[in-house]
């Protein structure tokens, strides 16, 4: 390899920048410096900004952008099996670079493919003339998973099977850039890309502004006006359909529901009736008449398509048939993303398009051909051998491709009799080598091969493709396309534009956007959870608050301490935050055990962990602070205690714990939109606070107070300072509970949280033109008016519990009324005989 | 052969159902060797909606809708259907030749066997089957004497026995259990062919048995049916065998429902909304007429 060209002055400066580059260059191409070791064109001026910064400064930059991305950037997790193994994706800094010319040749090659895949879609769903033409053999397709049965025949409604599509991609050691695999099912990637876009653009402003990056916003609102023009409603919203938070891309979904001003739905929210879909939501079914599919299509209608589907919409194919709903992409769209769909889409190009691919894919055999497999038994060593469809490779090779020399025998040998008996499961490709992008390694830069995958967007009768895309980077040089399935870092990639580029936002500007008061149709599902978060935070409030008392009480050692402190424990026993077997012992451990321990529904760990999880299915509707909170909360009732268990350790975590839930009460009272979502948290607050303020009264407010229940009464509520304000003198009966239960004036009362309850309820919308009271708002109100007209002097702990019933009854009036739920069964068919 | 079918099948819930969507594969249709002469299908509760058709293999569907509470649904069939088979074709192709041939098909039509090749929702391609079905397949063996011969060693080597199995059982698990009903056997039967690269599919319907005087009672009888359809090549077609009786599917055999496993012909798909279980009676009389 030569070294860096020293008759071109202008790259002086950056000589440090590349000191490691080259001894780690692999022989194959780079995007950044060509054969002869000098810098391409197009990374020039990236890299004398690079360097006029000085390495420390590039540091400090880049970490801002890491810190970007970890603060909003919850969004930017690879989740995977369960809710709980999110991974970070980390942020390769150093932008892949492509210069305007080569751009056009790629674009012009990806739409060409679009084309293609949609002519091959219309084709194979509906009159299927290239499998009787013999362009296509019937094995590939009626083998292929996503060939869906029940949308044969069905003309997409909206025109186009595709309507989103994603294009990985590779450079050869030629310099072509070859396909290496088409998502059409339901392509991620485009929220990941304008996350690093985001990220870097602000980390770097200098730079992107100096080299005229194309912006891409420009595509995604393109995307949004097409898909909003395919509602002939005016009420209807485009909806984004998840599969939900387990999904590993859940996050971009809530992330693009967000950015585009889409309705984040999952199946359950949707109904189908005879004259189309609908949204299940708080004021009733909204219609829907498009969504954006990131659930897999087979589980989308469990009528029709796979009966064991939980996440679907039953009927779905049945409206779709009836022309009522567009969906992006149609259901089967995912038939041409299979690797045997490659070898066969060379020769198609020229029968449906009239000409040849302009961007090859990488040369792919399907197995079931004889001539093929013959010549792939042969080649075996070179090639890499993959499943045609979807799946794992069989002879626990538990890979879907794998490179023919890298078998040990007893798998070859495996493998070779498989692929004899039914070829038509396989196909056999060129082993691809990657080209290199440089990547910054502490000061310097460092080769390291990518796949670089390209979003494209119908609009109109043509095709939009976004400048830039989602760059997968290895950790190590093997640049193999085959060693890199999944990717270790991303990066982002920057179209450099021969002109000007205006500056361009989808964030809203002044004189863009139509003012609007509504955030449109709240879900039913996601008011439940709302409501249902608001509880837990609620209950967690009450436990650290019950813990905190019973703290202050085991300094003083006196009988009269004990004894509240006793009431505390049972109250905490009770409500299931320590279990019944530890009544007995210190009350520092009783503390503990509130805080700490995990398989109690009362304790801190459940509660934040249940909140979070409420939080999660609503991630659209959070601003990143609240979900912060959340996190925060969960963080530390889940960190060990390091100094040990001491009573002042406890009361220090409790306080932190306490400080939380404020703040986050505080971001919802103040930053969040007092529109119908936040009216369902606030119920779901005061409902809970109203209940747990009844049970303090019960416990700490009869018996007289010869032992200063009462006094602990006012602490739980939060209500000392108003009483000496009041009252000047020690804690009477009537006066304290005047105060806790009835004053309408106290934030902490139980009259206050029915006012505030009575008043979310109106303000909700009404299902209908009904005038008279919803069954929540009788009870509600009737419930009000005896509180209201109520004297201390008549409140004992009957009444009470018959509060306390009554709010039970309203959270079940409330979930009625508003949240459904849809039980489902699995109408197992009894064994044939 | 004419017969009077009657099927009625109940499904009892232990709370009210609010609404329900279902699917319906119950109504028999006219197909090769098989005329439906009459076709009746009833539904209680009357279902707000109900729609008919074909599905994708042709057979026939109805979906229906129903919003009155209830704690039963109730479907009742009534069909007359004549049955005369033609006699199968004596010699068939070495099966290395149908795999081919089916490899290497241009038909997309529903009863190509390009369909019928692969694993499904609920027939999984399984090696333990695979090597039990390849001794029936010596190198060169005609397609239909290495199926017939498959058929027999299920027949005889698996214990038929209602309860060992449920609708969801997989081929693995009733294979190596080596029990089980006809819908175990038959898909046991197609996982093997399938794995072979032999185009085989799922049939439901139902069997006319008792009378053979002195004859054993055949299994199935008073219930739905289930057996297997192997391509022979393109010259002899699709040939019924059941494994469940060790016999080929005759003029005694009633075709309901064609697919490439259980799942593609349940009877019943649905979703309701409900809560608590449900119980399933199923009544099934097949009577000659002529």
């Amino acid at each position: 390899m030569a070294l860096l060209d020293s008759a071109s002055p202008e790259d002086g400066n950056i000589t440090p920048l590349l000191s490691g580059y080259y001894c780690a260059l692999p022989r194959n191409f780079d995007e950044m410096v060509d054969r002869e070791g000098r810098v391409r064109a197009h990374w020039r001026q990236f890299l004398q900004m690079l360097a006029a910064l000085g390495p420390d400064e590039v540091n400090r930059h880049f970490a801002a952008a890491d810190r970007h991305l970890r603060d909003s950037g919850v969004f930017y997790r690879v989740y995977e099996e369960s809710a709980g193994a999110a991974r970070p994706w980390p942020l390769s800094h150093v932008p892949l670079i492509i210069d305007a010319a080569e751009w056009r040749q790629l674009k012009a090659g990806l739409v060409q493919r679009a084309e293609l895949l949609e002519a091959i879609l219309a084709d194979l769903y509906g009159p299927a003339e290239l499998v009787r033409d013999g362009r296509f053999p019937a094995a590939v397709v009626a083998g292929n998973p996503e060939f869906l049965r029940p949308l044969v025949g069905v003309a997409p409604p909206g025109g186009s099977h595709l309507r989103v599509y994603a294009v990985d991609v590779g450079r050869s050691p030629d310099g072509r850039w070859w396909v290496l695999g088409d998502c059409t099912q339901a392509p991620s990637g485009a929220g990941f890309a304008l996350e690093n876009r985001l990220a870097l653009s602000r980390a770097v402003p200098d730079i992107y502004r100096a080299l005229r990056v194309e912006r891409v916003a420009p595509f995604f609102q393109a995307f949004q006006m097409e898909l909003s023009s395919l509602n002939r409603r005016d009420d209807s919203r485009v909806c984004m359909l998840t599969p939900g938070p387990l999904n590993e891309t859940y996050f971009e979904h809530a992330y693009l529901a967000r950015y585009l001003g889409f309705l984040l739905v999952e199946g359950e929210d949707l109904t189908v009736r005879h004259d189309g879909v609908f949204v299940r939501t708080v004021a009733g079914l909204k219609r829907a008449e498009v969504l954006v599919r990131r659930l897999d299509a087979d589980f989308a209608d469990p009528l029709e398509l796979s009966a064991r589907s939980r996440l679907g919409v039953p009927g779905l194919v049945q409206a779709i048939r009836d022309g009522h709903v567009v969906l992006a992409n149609a259901l089967g769209s995912g038939l041409v993303e299979a690797r045997a769909m490659l070898s066969f889409l060379p020769a198609l190009a020229p029968a449906l398009l009239g000409s040849e691919l302009k961007l090859p894919n990488v040369a792919t055999w399907w197995l079931g051909d004889p001539a093929a497999r013959a010549m792939a038994l042969e080649r075996l060593d070179e090639l890499v051998i993959a499943t045609a469809f979807a799946g794992e490779l069989p002879a626990h090779i538990q890979r879907r491709s794998v490179l023919g020399r890298d078998l040990d025998l007893p798998a070859r040998a495996a493998l070779i009799a498989e692929i004899e008996r039914r070829g038509v499961d396989f196909v056999a490709q060129e082993a691809v080598t990657l080209s290199t992008t440089p990547v910054w390694d502490n000061g310097s830069l460092v080769p390291r091969p990518f796949i670089l995958r390209l979003m494209l967007a119908r609009v109109g009768d043509g095709w939009q493709v976004m400048p830039g895309g989602f760059v997968r980077v290895a950790d190590h040089a093997d640049a193999r396309a085959v060693s890199l399935q999944g990717g270790d870092r991303t990066a982002d990639a920057w179209v450099l534009s021969d002109k000007p580029v205006p500056e361009f936002t989808l964030l809203p500007t002044a004189d863009r956007i139509a003012i609007t008061r509504s955030t449109g149709p709240l879900p039913s599902r996601a008011a439940a959870n709302l409501y249902w978060l608001a509880r837990y935070i609620e209950r967690a409030e009450v436990t650290l608050r019950l813990t905190r008392a019973l703290i202050n009480r085991t300094t003083d050692n006196d009988d009269a301490a004990a004894l509240v402190a006793g009431r505390i424990v049972s109250l905490l026993g009770a409500w299931e935050c320590v279990p019944q077997a530890m009544l007995n012992v210190k009350p520092a451990l009783v503390a503990a055990a509130a805080l700490q321990q995990r398989d109690l529904p009362g304790a801190l760990p459940n509660l934040a962990g249940a909140a979070q999880l409420a939080a999660s299915v609503i991630r659209d509707r959070f601003s990143p602070d609240a979900w912060h909170a959340l996190t925060e909360l969960s963080d530390l009732v889940n960190a060990p205690f390091e100094q040990g268990l001491s009573e002042s350790a406890i009361f220090e975590r409790v306080n932190g714990a306490l400080r939380i839930v404020a703040s986050f009460a505080g971001l919802v009272q103040e930053n969040m939109v007092q529109v119908v979502s936040w009216r369902f948290l606030q119920i779901g607050r005061r409902l809970e606070r109203g209940l747990a303020t009844c049970r303090f009264v019960r416990r700490f407010g009869f018996d007289g107070d010869p032992h200063g229940m009462l006094d602990c009464l006012l602490e739980l509520a939060d209500s000392q300072i108003t009483y000496r304000l009041r009252y000047v003198m020690v804690a009477a009966r009537d006066p304290v509970i005047d105060l806790v239960a009835l004053d309408p004036n106290n934030p902490r009362s139980i009259v206050y949280q029915l006012a505030r309850i009575e008043a979310h309820l109106a303000a909700l919308p009404k299902r209908g033109d009904d005038s008279r009271l919803s069954p929540p708002e009788q009870i509600a109100t009737a419930l009000a008016s005896r509180m209201r007209t109520a004297e201390a002097s008549e409140i004992d702990k009957a009444f009470l519990i018959e509060v306390e019933t009554a709010l039970m009854k309203l959270s079940d009036a409330v979930a009625a009324a508003y949240f459904t739920t849809r039980e489902r069964s699995d109408d197992a068919w009894a064994p044939l005989e | 052969m004419i017969y009077d079918v009657r099927q009625a099948t109940i499904y009892h819930y232990a709370s009210p159902v609010a609404h329900a969507h279902h699917v319906l594969r119950l109504t028999p249709i006219d197909r090769t060797g098989q005329r439906v002469h009459a076709a009746v299908l009833d539904i209680d509760p009357l279902p707000v909606e109900r729609r008919e058709g074909l599905d994708f293999f042709g057979n026939r569907i109805t979906w229906v809708v129903l919003e009155e509470p209830h704690d039963t649904l109730t479907v009742r069939v009534a069909a007359r259907i004549a049955v005369e088979r033609a006699p199968t074709v004596a010699a068939t192709p070495p099966w290395e030749e149908v795999r081919a041939a089916a490899f290497a098909s241009a038909d997309l039509a529903p009863n190509s066997p390009a369909h019928f090749l692969f694993s499904s929702r609920q027939v999984s391609l399984d090696p333990e089957i695979r090597d039990y079905a390849s001794s029936s397949f010596a190198p060169g063996r005609a397609v239909l004497d290495g199926a017939v011969d498959l058929m027999n060693r299920i027949k005889a080597e698996f214990t038929y026995e209602v309860g060992a199995t449920t609708a969801s059982t997989t081929p693995p698990m009733s294979f190596a259990l080596r029990r089980g009903v006809c819908q175990d056997f038959s898909h046991v039967m197609i996982s093997g062919m399938r794995a072979l690269g032999l185009p085989a599919a799922y049939v439901s319907g139902y069997l006319r048995t008792g009378h053979l005087p002195g004859a054993a009672q055949l299994e199935g009888a008073d219930a739905m049916h289930a057996w297997v359809q192997v391509w022979c090549g393109d010259e002899a077609g699709w040939v019924g065998l059941d494994p469940t009786n060790g016999i080929l599917a005759g003029d005694d055999h009633l075709v309901l429902a064609i697919g490439r496993d259980y799942a593609d012909v349940a009877p019943l798909d649905g979703v309701i909304v409900a809560s608590g279980g449900q119980r399933l009676e199923v009544s099934v009389q097949v009577v000659p007429v002529s």
